[in-house]
């Protein structure tokens, strides 16, 4: 499981924890989100987030 | 009639419908944007000389739109670009600004400064400055009542962001001066000369922080704070330049001291006119993210919040938007915009945010989001802890405003009952909570 960092924002999609707020299950791969998904925090394109390593 | 359609089409408003400087909007703003917003989301001002985009849908659109750019130098009376040679540090800063950078240079810069402003390192900073914020309410102590302006939000905000970049406490002046001319040398909504006055003034600010950067970099080890993440950043060979380093301190001191200032008079605000709200979030503190963003949101203190310049002749929601002209994009009013958000005013820290604009969106979302939030927490947790039965005096706190501030709808007094002395028994907490929960669901 990785993390994903964005980097306009700094948000961090974790794929361990998901959105479950959102519909996304825990253990859903980045890779596996929609193309047209975008930062729940600054609604930045998919393209934005590069994998985090912290 | 206020409004009048030009001949070519352009939905024109006045002062007459909406006057950002007047008293009565600065203190009750409400009417005012809501009318903004259903009647004339994108509109021409004839006495501003710009346009304003007020709606939700609208500000979002534009802020996700490149065409509409922050550089302040695409507006059609910037002052004229001067040689390379012949610029200042905070010129040379401005071009190595977020705000100034191509699209591709702007992903750079982001890339590399990220670190440095993501979640985890700006949890870091919360060990740094705690010891801040409880020295603030000890310098209250247990008063019967004090000014929440004066004794928390005019001192907070310069003494984290002083600790954050390193600067010593002593020259809290010097910093608040730096922050406030930064500010103002880039707002359109000044007159040339003022802008021109507080670019000379930073420029000392400037000096004292390239001189850092020369120290750090000399030094065995930059440092693992916010400059020294800042220096060390890289992506393969690439790294900041030292102007690309000053734009970035100079985007925190923006983000986290003059415009903190307001959230922290705000949120106490908020909080303290919605008791039922301070009383949830005493129960349950893990709402502290989402109610600092609510009590932002409905705080909604900006008074002409953000700009943007069209960088080519543009169509807009059916407007006609002709290359450097500017436009003020009045977030403030999307923020309580009724078609996107139920109850707008009303204060509710459990409300689902999804799409806010309190940060902005987009490839400038707010870069010291985090920030904020951590120096905000830290401080609403404080009250709670020192204050839980804390009321405004006179249930307004005697409330008065700063109307000549250049950005802010600026609340310099709120006075604050403490109630130190009032202990309410845990039991009947509980019950009170349980109240809020079942009103509230």
């Amino acid at each position: 499981m990785k993390k994903w960092i964005c980097i306009i924002c700094g948000y961090i999609y974790d794929e361990a924890v998901g959105m479950p707020d959102h519909g996304i299950a825990a253990g859903t791969r980045f890779e596996s989100l929609p193309d047209d998904w975008t930062c729940p925090e600054c609604g930045s394109p998919k393209e934005s987030f590069e994998p985090y390593v912290g | 009639m206020n409004t009048s359609t030009a001949t070519e089409g352009r939905v024109e408003i006045d002062g007459r419908i909406f006057n950002p400087y007047s008293k009565d909007f600065i203190r009750s703003p409400w009417a005012t944007w809501e009318k903004m917003v259903l009647e004339y989301p994108v509109a021409w001002h004839k006495d501003l000389n710009m346009w304003v985009v007020s709606s939700h849908d609208a500000c979002a659109e534009m802020l996700k739109n490149n065409v509409f750019t922050p550089n302040y130098k695409a507006w059609e009376h910037a002052p004229p670009e001067k040689p390379e040679a012949e610029k200042n540090d905070f010129e040379r800063s401005l071009d190595h600004g977020l705000f100034a950078t191509r699209t591709q240079d702007h992903l750079r810069l982001r890339k590399l400064a990220m670190p440095a402003f993501s979640k985890p390192v700006m949890g870091k900073i919360d060990a740094k400055i705690r010891d801040l914020v409880t020295g603030v309410f000890d310098e209250i102590g247990e008063p019967e009542q004090f000014d929440a302006f004066s004794m928390i939000a005019e001192k907070l905000p310069v003494r984290a962001i002083a600790r954050m970049v390193g600067v010593p406490t002593n020259k809290e002046a010097f910093f608040q001066e730096f922050a406030v001319s930064v500010i103002k040398s880039t707002r359109i909504n000044l007159p040339a000369k003022e802008r021109q006055a507080a670019m000379q003034t930073s420029l000392t600010g400037f000096a004292y922080f390239r001189d850092l950067i020369a120290q750090r970099r000399a030094a065995a080890h930059p440092g693992d704070d916010f400059v020294g993440s800042l220096i060390s950043a890289s992506e393969g060979d690439d790294r900041l330049g030292d102007y690309d380093i000053m734009a970035m301190i100079q985007a925190v001191i923006v983000a986290g001291s003059d415009t903190a200032t307001d959230l922290h008079t705000y949120a106490i605000q908020g909080l303290l006119s919605n008791p039922e709200q301070y009383r949830l979030l005493r129960q349950r503190p893990e709402l502290m993210e989402n109610a600092i963003i609510e009590l932002l949101r409905v705080g909604a203190f900006g008074k002409m919040p953000q700009y943007r310049f069209a960088s080519e002749d543009a169509e807009f929601r059916g407007q006609h938007i002709r290359k450097g002209q500017s436009i003020l994009l009045n977030l403030t009013a999307a923020w309580v915009d009724p078609q996107k958000w139920e109850r707008p005013r009303q204060l509710d820290i459990t409300r689902r945010l999804d799409g806010n604009l309190v940060f902005g969106a987009g490839a400038h979302f707010c870069i010291g989001t985090y920030l904020v939030r951590v120096q905000g927490g830290l401080m609403i947790s404080e009250l709670m802890k020192r204050f839980p039965n804390a009321e405004l005096v006179n249930g307004n706190g005697d409330v008065e405003y700063d109307y000549n501030h250049h950005n802010a709808r600026r609340i310099n007094r709120l006075l604050v009952k403490s109630n130190a002395r009032q202990h309410v028994h845990p039991a009947q907490e509980r019950i009170i909570h349980d109240a809020t929960v079942e009103t509230n669901h």
